[in-house]
């Protein structure tokens, strides 16, 4: 097992932001592979408890993941490291693009390719669409829900407030529930 | 009227707390900041989504770098980067101490059950914008349909039936299909 020291940890995170390209699920191999087998930080019941656990909490998965991850070897300082290995090549590789990307854009071959791609993440939500899908209509009230928060969405309301609203509808559903078990 | 600094870092703050279900699912935070300030326009957006799938990194991260960096330079990328982990920070190092107990909380499961449904209609939502700015809109001629956008859209879709959920294969089939339409006029 490695030494969970701040660089250590930053290196292995480091790493893996380098290397996670596309978002999901693909972080649960390259971390199992960096912090459960070249590392031995973790076991692969942590990983999937992580995973899950990340589903659940605001933000995003692999970021959340990440400060699972640091805070369990070192607490808040190993959060730190984790959190800034994972972003550090993230952060440098879009600036380097974004410094880049309206000359490039120029080339006719380039702004095709892109345009095309700019269509494939009409496909892309669609995939994940489809995944939150099953997990979430599981009945009658969900869907009707999804149909009303959807109408809403398109005309253009504030999505801040209808997951604040969403917060609430169900505290509300459990505390009326456990009143009448009670 | 408010600092731009601080204006940018609490949107970004709030598109970190209220995202539920990664990546994708911050869409619908950075269509409702595009639509309320001059920050980026609606097609800088569709390109920032594009090129922040085909970096590494989480592409949620990525997007909320490159919108900062179109707001702001630099600093403006720092600033929306570190506003959108914050509240994960938060968040998260607190419920790490009771995690075991937290996804099995009658709270926390009532509260995903709607919350689910909702994340789930948000995206859906952006689905549709999208589809209308790139396919029903013409990009050269308005209000007409493209039907060379609906034809890439078609064979990805009925791709999804026969590929792996790799984002990144989707975006270079589209990428590809798009320059080699290009060539038939």
């Amino acid at each position: 097992m490695e030494k969970t020291n701040f660089w250590n940890i930053f290196k292995a995170f480091f790493k893996i932001g380098a290397i996670l390209l596309g978002g999901g699920y693909v972080i649960i191999p390259i971390m199992r592979q960096e912090l459960v087998e070249k590392r031995g930080w973790l076991s692969d019941e942590e990983v999937f408890d992580y995973y899950s656990v990340s589903q659940c909490l605001p933000g995003i998965i692999a970021v959340n993941m990440s400060i699972l991850v640091g805070y369990k070897l070192r607490k808040t300082k190993g959060m730190l490291a984790s959190v800034l290995g994972m972003s550090f090549s993230p952060f440098v590789s879009i600036v380097i693009v974004a410094c880049f990307l309206s000359r490039v854009m120029n080339i006719p071959f380039i702004d095709c390719f892109l345009s095309g791609v700019n269509l494939s993440v009409i496909i892309l939500i669609y995939l994940t669409f489809k995944e939150m899908w099953q997990k979430s209509i599981v009945d009658i009230f969900s869907f009707f829900w999804f149909i009303f928060i959807l109408s809403l969405a398109v005309f253009k309301v504030n999505p801040a407030i209808l997951i604040i609203v969403s917060v609430i509808l169900g505290l509300v559903i459990q505390k009326a529930k456990g009143e009448k078990s009670v | 009227m408010f600092n731009i600094y601080f204006l940018l870092f609490f949107e970004f703050f709030k598109v970190g707390l209220f995202t539920f279900g990664g990546g994708y699912a911050s869409l619908p935070f950075l269509y409702h900041i595009c639509e309320s300030y001059n920050w980026f326009s609606h097609e800088e957006l569709t390109q920032l989504i594009a090129v922040s799938g085909i970096t590494p990194g989480p592409i949620g991260l990525n997007m909320a770098t490159f919108s900062g960096f179109k707001t702001l330079g630099i600093l403006g990328a720092i600033i929306s980067s570190l506003a959108l982990i914050f509240p994960m920070m938060l968040i998260t190092s607190q419920v790490f101490r009771l995690y075991k107990k937290f996804s099995e909380n009658e709270y926390v499961k009532s509260v995903l059950y709607v919350l689910r449904p909702t994340s789930c209609a948000l995206i859906s939502s952006v689905a549709i914008k999208l589809f209308y700015n790139l396919v029903l809109l013409n990009r050269l001629s308005l209000n007409t349909l493209d039907f060379k956008a609906l034809l890439i859209v078609v064979v990805l879709f009925l791709l999804t039936f026969k590929l792996s959920r790799n984002p990144v294969i989707y975006m270079f089939i589209a990428g590809v299909l798009e320059v080699l339409l290009s060539f038939v006029k």
